[in-house]
């Protein structure tokens, strides 16, 4: 089933580039629905009470010497990835057809948005390092020339930048992954770079260190965790709405997803001493790029510095290891998945009723338009970490998961969360509560009022069923404890 | 001892490729001065009719191993692969020739005989352990590329660069021919693979560092690179595709097949030298080409920048490092050629100059070639699904098995600068919107051309078994021997 989504993905992307200007968006967003439509159909054959083991895996070699093959599959945990990418990627396709900054060169475009698709489907659907890295990097291509071309005003630095700072880190992954497949030559005696058997390794502690910091290098960039953020306020900021609306929601999702899966349980001794300096680290990101934000006078990138912010919730989380936290960790992956593609939407909708991203020109432009102000008082809550939101359940099991160590750390977070939600109400503030003198404004309709439905009104439902989504992790958090535990006690 | 003179009837079969080849090259010649002059029509023909012969002698007789005319000349599955690549790059440089050197003027018939006789002395080149074999056919080689150099009429530039590479080759060949001196010297031997036989002396060190520094030379690799941006730039640009796809091969061969050679006590001088080298080729190579104004001068230096990464697979001198370099050459001859053919191609149209600046736009002008020359930088800087990054990443990996971390960080930082430029390069051609608007399209063949060579590019980047499967077969039984 993941190899037909892949295909399917692949020859929409390739019959974007033939079709004719006027269809290919209507294409698009077919290949896009029908992909979501399979994602959620796959439901049906996937086993909820071994949500924590890999299920529905295919493989194919691809060289046979070298152990490296086309293997996939999927647990609980990259299932809920995976149902976030075509969502998000529905949402984003959607909101383009109303965009007229993506109006020029749609063949180009579309291609490329279904291709960054099909990089983000694999990613999460791969189970062998080496091609789990090819379709990390697959997704950067199409990102540089969705932003180089469609973007804002310095787009060309910005994609650049992006594609540079991406590419040059992981390389690092790269040689890292390669040391990996070699370790497995000298001890198995082939090389291989499947995940599970790589899992069986044991590596001497000064190694595992090398290789958890090249994994490091590659994963601290794409999160981002400070001070290895400067690439992402100038892509998000510059990139048209659909762009940052991947790279928000599902592209910063492939360094934390790729932290959890393969640094924590890769390399669990450094993980377990490690434990302080990523914890702390993750509350410094999110306190440093809280106060980045809130001097932001660019929507855009506002937006794109509270996504820092919530990423450093995701890292220490993660990092606490108890079960509570890899759950916090992956909640607040999927919840700020959907808030952060929510209020790149927001941005992308008052530049079209603006044609400014000027923060303190947009006051009290919410006012005009009812429909568009419940969603972003939607999102602008749920982000917030406001009871019935989803990023709620995130920051109250983070605070839970860090009470498990002491109380001084739990209030660490607490600090770290209320930093995050000045910065939210400042901007609800300056949206709902401060007026100015301004023509009509016509309210949120069409393609753009779907899309942005579509990432907002999840957020609620993570909020009120939580239930539902921790179906897909629970198990795979406690295994991940227990293994972690288990290798860690024993050496 | 071996056994001393024995006649022998060389075997023809091992051989015909080459033959073919050097046959081709003598019947255009002969034709030319029969005729007068003779019309690129039937050279063209006559050409096209030799290679195509020699690629399906060559697919014919891929299984054969063996040795003939008394061990000087060595048929193996590398020898076979690489010659197939290298026949298979003039071939298609012959569809690129023809319309570049019509709108300049400058058709000679020589172009033909003198191409054939430089492509025999490469595939010689690649299928020889013997010194002497090697001097002949790196001068059959290097004559060919001075002459074609040359080829522009009333370009200064094209004969300051072929004036250069004459100079340096002279030079390079003597360095190299002094060095084969030393290693007689050290084992009474010619061959290369008796020559390493006999442990290590100072005049084997000494010989091997100064048949290495000829071969440096050739290759363009720092410090000895100083004639190949000039070379590269001044030279009809299809001639430059031709130097830098099949002349890497070959120029690359012979010290490709020293790995095995240099186990034992050499290899921690081996290894030091080359990956001194190596790095220093890479990171001067990008680094320079950062700054260039010219997009072949530009892709000169990365020629000088992907020697390095060739030789970082060659300095571990191992069997994974072996298959990685040669993959790696192989997969570098078709990106390297693919972008110098497109701006060839370009460079038809009197609009476009060589300057970066002209390629403003390219994607508004000319779909097909902005995104072909796009698929193949995107190629050169390693960025999955293309050939390039499996290369790329067979060398991290045989960087890794052989412990060489400094260098493949120092890879890492190389190709981080390259994308700058590479990216630069994207860019101008995608995001900018064209200065002029000209019809600028390709025609029939030369589309077919491009779409087989873009196919290459992603095909063995997505299923690359298809290369690495006979190359790895073919380095296994190099060193099992």
């Amino acid at each position: 089933m993941l190899s037909s989504l892949l295909i399917l993905c692949a020859v929409g992307a390739i019959l974007c580039l033939i079709l004719k200007e006027s269809l290919v968006k209507w294409w698009a967003l077919s290949v896009s629905l029908l992909l979501t439509l399979l994602v959620f159909a796959g439901l049906f054959w996937f086993d909820f009470s071994k949500a924590e083991s890999f299920q529905l895996i295919e493989s194919y070699s691809i060289i046979k010497e070298l152990g490296v093959s086309l293997r996939l599959g999927v647990d609980g945990f990259s299932y809920l990835m995976l149902i976030l990418t075509v969502l998000t990627s529905t949402a984003s396709i959607l909101w383009s057809l109303g965009d007229y900054q993506v109006s020029k060169r749609q063949r180009e475009y579309y291609f490329w948005l279904l291709m960054t698709e099909l990089g983000l489907i694999g990613v999460f659907s791969s189970l062998d390092l080496i091609v789990f890295y090819v379709f990390y990097e697959l997704t950067l291509v199409p990102m540089f020339f969705v932003i180089g071309i469609w973007g804002y005003s310095n787009k060309v630095y910005s994609a650049t930048k992006f594609f540079i700072y991406i590419f040059v880190s992981s390389l690092f992954l790269l040689l890292g992954i390669s040391a990996l497949a070699i370790s497995h030559l000298s001890q198995k005696g082939y090389y291989s770079f499947s995940y599970q058997e790589l899992m069986s390794l044991r590596l001497e502690p000064g190694f595992e260190l090398f290789v958890f910091l090249l994994f490091l290098i590659a994963f601290a960039v794409k999160t981002p965790l400070v001070p290895f953020h400067t690439w992402l306020p100038d892509a998000h900021g510059d990139a048209p709405t659909a762009g940052s609306v991947l790279l928000a929601a599902v592209l910063l999702k492939m360094g934390t997803y790729a932290l959890l899966r393969f640094n924590v349980v890769l390399f669990p001794q450094i993980t377990t001493a490690f434990v302080p300096i990523m914890v702390l680290w993750g509350i410094l990101s999110i306190t440093l790029s809280a106060w980045f934000t809130i001097s932001q006078t660019n929507i855009k990138r506002f937006v794109a510095y509270s996504s820092i912010s919530h990423m450093g919730f995701v890292v220490s989380a993660m990092f606490m290891l108890n079960s509570v936290g890899i759950k916090a960790s992956i909640t607040e992956m999927f919840a700020h998945g959907l808030t952060s593609a929510g209020f790149f939407m927001m941005a992308g909708f008052i530049y079209s009723r603006l044609s400014t991203f000027d923060l303190s020109m947009s006051k009290g432009s919410a006012i005009k338009m009812p429909v568009f102000a419940i969603l972003v008082g939607m999102i602008a809550f749920s982000s917030m970490g406001l009871p019935g939101g989803s990023s709620f359940w995130g920051k109250f099991l983070t605070i839970l998961s860090a009470s498990q160590y002491t109380t001084n750390l739990a209030i660490l977070v607490l600090i770290a969360s209320f930093f995050s939600a000045v910065y939210v109400l400042y901007l609800v503030k300056n949206l709902y509560l401060d007026s100015k003198k301004e023509a009509d404004l016509k309210d949120i309709t069409g393609p753009l009022l779907y899309g942005m439905a579509l990432m907002s009104i999840p957020t609620i439902l993570v909020g009120l069923l939580p239930s539902l989504f921790f179906v897909f992790y629970d198990s795979y958090s406690k295994y991940v404890i227990s293994y972690l535990f288990k290798l860690a006690g024993g050496g | 001892m071996q056994e001393f003179i024995k006649i022998e009837i060389p075997n023809f079969v091992l051989l015909l490729p080459e033959l073919i080849v050097l046959l081709t090259g003598f019947f255009i010649f002969t034709l030319d001065i029969l005729l007068k002059r003779v019309s690129h029509l039937i050279a063209i023909s006559v050409s096209s009719a030799g290679y195509i012969a020699s690629i399906i002698v060559l697919l014919l007789i891929y299984g054969h191993r063996g040795e003939t005319l008394y061990g000087l000349y060595v048929r193996d599955g590398l020898s076979t692969i690489f010659q197939i690549f290298m026949v298979f790059l003039t071939l298609i440089l012959l569809s690129v020739f023809y319309p570049y050197f019509k709108t300049r003027s400058s058709l000679y018939p020589e172009f033909y005989y003198i191409l054939s006789f430089s492509l025999a002395g490469a595939m010689f080149l690649v299928s020889s352990y013997n010194l002497v074999v090697l001097y002949v056919a790196i001068e059959a080689v290097s004559i060919g590329f001075y002459i074609l150099t040359a080829l522009l009429r009333g370009s200064f530039e094209s004969k300051e660069g072929a004036l250069k590479y004459l100079i340096l080759g002279g030079l390079s060949i003597a360095l190299a021919s002094y060095g084969a001196g030393f290693m007689y010297l050290h084992s009474g031997s010619l061959d290369l693979r008796h020559i390493f036989l006999y442990g290590q002396s100072d005049a084997l060190i000494i010989g091997l560092l100064f048949f290495m520094v000829g071969f440096a030379i050739k290759l363009g690799a720092v410090p000895f690179h100083f004639w190949l941006p000039d070379a590269y730039q001044g030279a009809p640009t299809p001639i430059t595709a031709f130097m830098a796809s099949v002349g890497k091969i070959a120029f690359f061969a012979p010290i490709l097949r020293m790995i095995p050679l240099v186990q034992g006590d050499i290899l921690r001088e081996w290894i030091l030298a080359v990956s001194t080298v190596s790095g220093l080729t890479m990171i001067y190579g990008n680094l320079i080409a950062l700054n260039q104004k010219d997009v072949k001068r530009l892709l000169a230096y990365s020629s000088i920048a992907n020697t390095g990464y060739v030789l970082a697979g060659i300095s571990t001198a191992s069997m994974i490092g072996f298959k990685a370099s040669s993959f790696f050459l192989l997969a570098y001859a078709i990106m390297s050629f693919m972008s110098f053919a497109i701006i060839a191609l370009l460079e038809r149209f009197k609009d476009f100059k060589t300057e970066i600046e002209t390629l403003l736009g390219l994607r508004n002008i000319s779909p097909a070639y902005a995104s072909f020359l796009a698929l193949s930088l995107i190629s050169l800087l390693g960025v999955p699904p293309t050939v390039g990054f499996v290369a790329k990443a067979l060398i991290f990996l045989s960087l890794a098995e052989s412990r060489l971390w400094y260098l493949a960080i120092v890879m890492i930082v190389a190709t981080g600068i390259s994308a700058g430029y590479y990216l630069k390069l994207i860019s101008k051609m995608f995001m900018f919107e064209p200065r002029f608007s000209s019809n600028v399209k390709p025609s029939m063949s030369e589309s077919l051309t491009l779409s087989l060579l873009g196919l290459l590019v992603v095909l063995l980047g997505i299923l690359p078994i298809l290369l690495f499967g006979p190359v790895s077969q073919s380095v296994e039984a190099i060193f099992s021997r």
